[in-house]
Order: C-alpha cells, then structure tokens, then sequence
C-alpha cells in the first residue's frame, strides 16, 4: 500500500520534527536563556549606572542624554547570541552528523531548511521580543527619579522596541543560512562576530566621505542600528533598512538552498 | 632526567605537534584568512582615508594617525587567531584524540607547553610578515595631502612589530581557554566574551566608571602594542598594556596547566 | 607486564572499580570480560595514565605510565577507533604520533602495510568505514613495537577475514612473548583468542584464572540423553532435581545430574537408553553464571 503524502502532510511532519529538536537541544535553552538573561542584566546594569552618576555627568552630557537609545545599547552586542542560537540549530547537526539523519527521514532538503527558518523566525521573534522589551522595562525603572526615561507610550519608544526586537530575529535566521553555508560552529561564530561586533567598530572610525556614505549605512550591523536608533542622519531610514536586510536573508537563503542541493550531507 | 633526554623529548613533541598544525585543511585556512585580513583591512582603510581625506574635520586630520589606520586589520584578524587557539585543544578532546596523544605524550605540562610554542611561534612569524606588509601597503595609500609614516618614525615599528606580538599573545590566550573549557562552543564563548563583548559592555557603562575600567580589559591592555598613541589619557602605555596582558594569558595558561595535570582525560 | 595493585577509582558516590589486584602476565593472551559498566575501560584508561586512581595503583613494566620514556615503544593500545581528527589522512595521523616518540617514518609505511591500509594512506580519514578506522587504530598501538598491547573491543567493525586476522595477530603478539590485554563481549572470539581470564563485575575482579579453568568451573552438568521412555525418565530426573528440557524430537537435556548418575538410574529403573552425552559446555555459559549478580545494563530477553 503505497500511501501518497502531500506536500503539506511532510510539511507538518518536519516542522514537528525539528520542533522537537529544538526544543530539546540544551545548547539552545543555555543560549537562548543566556542572551535573554544578557540583555535584560545589561540594560538593568547600564541604567542604573547612569542613574548613580547622573549628577556627575555635566550640562552637555546630560542635555544629550538619550533614554531609550542608552537603554538599548545592549542590541550592539546581543545580534551575536542571536545569530549563534540561529546558527547552532543547523552546525550541532553537522557536528554530530545527525544531519544524515535528518535528511534521510526527509529528502527534500528546501523543505527542511524551510521548516529550520520557520522555527528559528518565529521563536527568534518571541525571544527577542520577551528580551527587548523586558530589557526596556527594566532600564527605565532603573533611570526613573534621576535621569529622564520614557515608557511604551512615549512617541518613538514603542517602535525601537519592535525595531529592535526585528533586528534580533533577522540576526538570527541570518545566524542559520551562516550556519548551513560554513557547517562548522567555531566558523559560523567567528564569522557573525566579525560581521556584527568588529566591522562596525572599524569602520566607525573613517572619515565619512563619499565613499563611507555609500557603502557603510548598508552593511548588516548599520542597517540593525537604523531600526531602533534614534540618531539616523547618516543611516538609512527604518522602513528600507529592514527591508534590505531582509532581503540580504533572502539572499543567503538561496545561496543556502544551493548549496544544500548540491552537497553531501 | 638530563638535560639532553628532555631536549630530545621536548623536541620530539614539537615535531608531532608541527604535523598535526598542518595535516589539517581548517587550520591553513583559518590563518590564511587572519593574514589577509590584515593585510587587506589596512590597505582597504588606508584607501577609504585617502578617499575621504577633503571630508574630514581640520581636527581629525591633525589627529590622522597613519600608522594605525593601516594596522587595523589586527582587530578583525584576533578573531580568527583566537578561534584557532581556542581550536587548537578542542578539537582533540571533541574527537577523543587528545587520549592518543597523551598516551603518547604523558607529560601534561610538556605537551601543553609545546602546543603553546608551536602554536605560538607560527602565529608570531606569520602575523608579524603580515603586519609589515600591510603598514607598507598602507603608507603607500597615504600620497598627498594625507601624512603617511616610516618605519624610523617614533612607536612606529614598535606598532608594527607589536602587531604580530599581540596577535601571538592573543592565540595563546585562545590557547589557554580552549584547554580550561574542552568544549568548542565553550572555549569560543570564553575568547570571544573576554575578548570582544567585556569591552563593548564596558563601554556602555556611564563614562566614569566605563573609563576606569576599560584601559585594564585584557584586549585593551594587549591592544596597546600596536597603537602608536594611546585612544585616551586613562590608557596603558605600550609596554605596561603588553606586561598586563602577558599576565592575563599567562595566567590563563597556569590555570589550565592546574587543571590538565589534576583530571581524568 | 601490567601490574594493578588495590585499583580503585571513585566518581563522586559511584565507584567505577574498586580494590583490584592482578597481573597481565606476557606471553599470552589475557582477555578483559565483564559486563557493560563492569569497569573495564575504566580500568584501561588508568593503565595509561590517562584517569588518575582514586587509590591503589598500576604499573607498566614495573613503572608508573608517566615514568615511561618513550610510552609507545613500551605500550600500544588500541581504545576508541574513531579518535582522530576526520580531516587528516592516516599516513600523518600515524606520521604525528610516530613524531611524539622519536618512532622513524619507515614504521609508519610498515604498519600501514601490516594492517592492510598501505592502499588508502594519504586519504582523509573521515571517509574510513568502520571497520578501516579499526584497523588504522591497530596501527597506532602496533608503531612503536611495544611489548604491552591493549586492545579496546578490537573486532568490532571487522569483517570475518578481519576477524581472523585479528585473531591470529593477538596470537602471534603474545607468543613474540609480548603481554596483550583484549577486551570484548564477543564470547566466541574471547574462546578461540584467550589464554587467560581476567572477569570484572561492578567494578569487582570476580574471576582471574586460564581460560579452561573457568568454563570448567563454571560449566554444569549438561547432558544429552535419547531414551526409549522419555517422557517417564523426564519426570524421575526432575525429581532428582535436574532441569529437563524436552526437544521436539524427542532429546532430552538435562542440566544439574551427570552422565553417570543418569546412566545408573536408567539401570536402575528400566530405562533402555538410545543416546547418553555430556555436552560442550561454552564460555558464555560460565561467564552468565558468573557474572549474573552483576549486570548493570539489562535488557528483557524478548518472549
């Protein structure tokens, strides 16, 4: 008896599958409890920062002081533990070679890809969401009685927030398609660093030229800033800037099918 | 145990360790890629300046520092140094190889210390070429109106020359958290938090104590062998930055040391 | 030689292996047998120095492993197969270790001839079957031509011709006069390769004798009878206490009375007796009984 499985019927039963990968994979919790933990500790830490020191910083210093930008800092950082949740969920099955599992139940290898993305969009969403706005909570609580702070309400606030919380989970499925290019943690992990901490550090520092302004605005970590900055002169406005980066996720995710296609698992 | 016998031994681990650096495709990579990005990232730098040269601010450019402009490649390039490090150790306890050799090797201590040296020795003769190679190929970005430096100019070749030093202590440091952890993802997570994340939290501390603190993070203190002027009056001079950062890794290395010789395999 | 003298090894509240004393004397084969989690990788991994007794010690050649000059000319041992980096060939894995111990390049070629991989040398071991990274382990703990060898489950992986090869290799290194440790589960294999016995249970030596010794030992009475009135004979022998099994062409095995004793009563009682045999009695049976307190991962034999 040969049984004809649709297309969705397979759909449904890799996205269970992989659901179930995920969720009992313990490197995932570790990470995604630890950027979680990593945001909300930092924002909290920061703020309370300014809060203590608030009267030591000077006129000019005060005058240009920024709540939710200052809150925000963290989501400098917090693209890269983004992007390793997302990578981690394709190299620990190439690490361990459970990849030849998965692609033996399924052979379709653009469906499970697909179902990886869907999971990793979806609970990347939530996470970052749950830490952004955790994060943002926490911090003004935090400047609240020394320095100005803003709450959800606050023209521009809410929007940084869902900017933010965008930018983590592109980060993160940009995480995945690194991940199922490269195969390897340690060279998934190098590369996203790269990419997200160091690039924007170099690069900050040139003269702002012709040159500067028609090339840097565009690269990942500068398009990030522009969804949830609110210093965006140089930057390109939020509306394109998520746009363009997803469209370069888009684009890694069809160098990503390719690859897949071709190669051994 | 006479000097000879331990010279004979000491060698002939160096001898092993030498074949297993280079009977492997990821590590050739991985330092091919940390060389030209030296290389490259300052020569890349060098011509965004000169590009951008007639739009920089009258004080920027008296600030221009062409010396370090054309090194800059040395912070992207730590990463991937580091990572090879850290690679160096994990990747025998992931495949278990690390019983074969110390079957081969009992001595703890030697075999560490030679992976060390090794390690350490190829990275420092490497990445010092690189770095003469990208101030040269930098300086000659810099004709016309921008500065450009010679070598006989003061802290210069101590720059450049502290170049391949602080990615040699830097590979080390890798080394050393690679043997704490046993663990890839782990050891990355170590190297890149103490090396990257520390100081861009740091920096999002209030100015006082961010300040006070940053000049004394392991990559800042390290950093200084390759700047030719401090970044701010709180930073360590170039010698006391390397003797700093000497001691982090060095004592990295002794904790490790402890633990090898004190648990199961 | 291997000395162990009072070898324990603790892991928080659980103790892998404890208080044991034995030798593994060369010229023979000494098989480690015991059940899974009996101790016996524990064990070996102390022998190199590469887990630390809790107490009591073991000596190789009379010295601590780490008192060795150039271990892998005193000891080759053969743990885990798959313990190599998947990107190097096997001609520079075997290259870096022969390196460490100051082993010239020649045996490299030699060993690879030995094992049969002189073919695949420079490729990358990553696409070995498993029974070829068996093999490239065993040349790994055959470069230096030691005198101790310790093989880890040796043929598994291997095919019969590998199995052989393995077989008559082990037999060939101990009668050289060299000391070979094997540990296995396969009973059979353990019958035809072993001389001498080493049984660990729970981390306790149960048994440490020649292999002959034991399977007497352990062996019960099993005899094979056809008789004219099986079903009458049957029910007289249980009453003696024996275990009567009856075949559905009518061979009885009986376990628990000898030959003799059947013979005498079949006499006795009228019996006419058509086939009267003691049969084999196996390694495996000796070993089950011996070590049947002790097994710590059991699965339920299917119905």
């Amino acid at each position: 008896m040969r049984e004809n499985v649709t297309l969705s019927r397979r759909a449904r039963a890799v996205l269970a599958s992989e659901w179930i990968k995920i969720s009992s994979l313990r490197s995932l919790r570790v990470t995604g409890l630890g950027a979680l933990l990593f945001g909300v500790a930092l924002a909290f830490l920061v703020c309370a920062g300014y809060h203590a020191r608030w009267h030591a910083l000077g006129v000019a210093r005060q005058a240009a002081f920024q709540p939710v930008d200052t809150n925000l800092g963290f989501l400098q950082i917090a693209p890269l533990l983004f992007g390793v949740l997302g990578a981690l969920v394709v190299t620990s099955e190439y690490g361990t070679g459970q990849i030849r599992g998965t692609f033996a139940a399924t052979p379709q290898r653009p469906l499970v890809l697909a179902a990886k993305a869907v999971l990793v969009g979806g609970l990347g969403l939530v996470l970052s969401l749950v830490t952004v706005a955790g994060a943002f909570l926490v911090g003004q609580a935090q400047l609240a009685g020394a320095a100005p702070h803003a709450s959800l309400g606050t023209p521009g606030a809410a929007g940084a927030v869902l900017g933010g919380a965008l930018y983590l989970t592109l980060t993160a499925l940009s995480g995945l398609l690194v991940g199922v290019l490269v195969r390897s943690t340690a060279v998934a992990v190098s590369t996203l660093a790269g990419v997200f901490l160091v690039l924007p550090v170099l690069v900050d520092s040139l003269p702002k030229g012709v040159v500067w302004r028609h090339t840097v605005p565009y690269l990942p970590s500068d398009l990030g800033l522009s969804l949830w900055h609110s210093r965006v002169d140089l930057l390109v406005r939020p509306l394109p800037a998520g746009l363009l980066f997803a469209g370069y996720v888009l684009v890694l995710g069809a160098a990503g099918l390719a690859l897949l296609r071709v190669r051994d698992a | 145990m006479s000097a000879r016998r331990v010279a004979t031994r000491w060698r002939a681990t160096a001898r092993s360790e030498w074949i297993k650096l280079w009977s492997v495709r990821s590590v050739p990579a991985v330092l091919e890629a940390a060389l030209v990005v030296v290389v490259v990232g300052g020569f890349v730098l060098g011509a965004g300046y000169r590009s951008g040269w007639a739009s920089l601010s009258p004080a920027d450019q008296a600030s221009f520092d062409p010396t370090f402009t054309s090194l800059r490649g040395v912070e992207l390039a730590q990463l991937f140094v580091g990572a090879l490090g850290v690679l160096a150790v994990t990747g025998e306890y992931a495949t278990g190889l690390i019983r074969t050799t110390l079957a081969a090797t009992p001595q703890r201590a030697q075999l560490f210390a030679v992976k060390a040296l090794v390690l350490g020795a190829v990275v420092w003769a490497l990445c010092t070429a690189a770095a003469f190679a990208a101030f040269a190929l930098g300086q000659s970005q810099f004709t016309g109106p921008a500065p450009h430096a010679s070598l006989g100019g003061p802290g210069v070749l101590r720059a450049v020359a502290g170049g391949g030093l602080f990615l040699t202590g830097v590979a080390l440091l890798g080394l050393a958290l690679g043997a704490l952890t046993r663990s890839t993802p782990l050891g990355l997570a170590a190297f890149f938090g103490v090396l990257l994340v520390l100081p861009l939290v740091v920096g999002l501390l209030p100015s006082g104590v961010g300040d006070r603190i940053g000049p004394y993070l392991p990559g800042e203190a390290g950093s200084q062998l390759w700047h030719v002027r401090p970044p701010s009056p709180e930073s360590l001079g170039p010698w006391q930055g390397a003797g700093l950062f000497a001691l982090y890794v060095a004592a990295a290395g002794a904790a490790a040391l402890v633990l090898l010789r004190r648990r199961d395999v | 030689m291997i000395e162990a003298h009072g070898l324990t090894k603790r892991y928080g509240a659980t103790t892998a292996v404890e208080g044991l004393d034995f030798r593994v004397e060369p010229g023979r084969v000494t098989g480690f047998l015991g059940p899974n989690g009996a101790g016996k990788s524990t064990t070996m991994r102390m022998i190199l120095g590469l887990d630390l007794p809790t107490s009591g010690s073991v000596l190789v050649n009379g010295r601590r492993y780490q008192g060795l000059v150039w271990p892998l000319h005193e000891v080759g041992a053969l743990l885990d197969a798959r313990a190599v980096h998947p990107g190097r060939s096997a001609y520079r894995h075997l290259h870096s270790l022969a390196a460490a111990n100051g082993i010239p390049r020649g045996r490299v070629d030699a060993v690879l001839e030995q094992v049969g991989l002189a073919g695949v040398a420079h490729r990358r071991v990553g696409g070995f079957s498993l029974g070829m990274s068996q093999r490239l382990g065993i040349a790994a703990a055959l470069l230096g031509d030691p005198g101790v060898l310790l093989f880890d489950e040796p043929v598994n992986g291997l095919d019969p011709d590998g199995i052989l090869w393995i077989r008559t290799l082990m037999r060939t290194l101990a009668a050289e006069g060299r000391t070979v440790l094997v540990s296995s589960h396969l009973m059979s294999e353990m019958a035809l390769t072993a001389d001498h016995l080493l049984v660990l249970g729970e981390g306790r030596l149960l048994a440490d004798l020649p292999l002959d010794e034991l399977i007497a030992r352990g062996a019960a009475d099993r005899v094979e009878v056809r008789a004219a009135e099986p079903e009458r004979l049957a029910a007289e022998l249980r009453e003696l206490g024996a275990e009567v099994t009856r075949e559905p062409d009518g061979l009885l095995r009986v376990v628990g009375v000898g030959a003799v004793t059947i013979g005498e009563l079949a006499a006795a009682r009228g019996h006419v007796l058509h086939q009267l045999r003691d049969a084999n009695s196996s390694l495996e049976e000796a070993y089950f009984r011996l070590t049947e307190g002790s097994v710590v991962y059991r699965a339920p034999v299917p119905a």
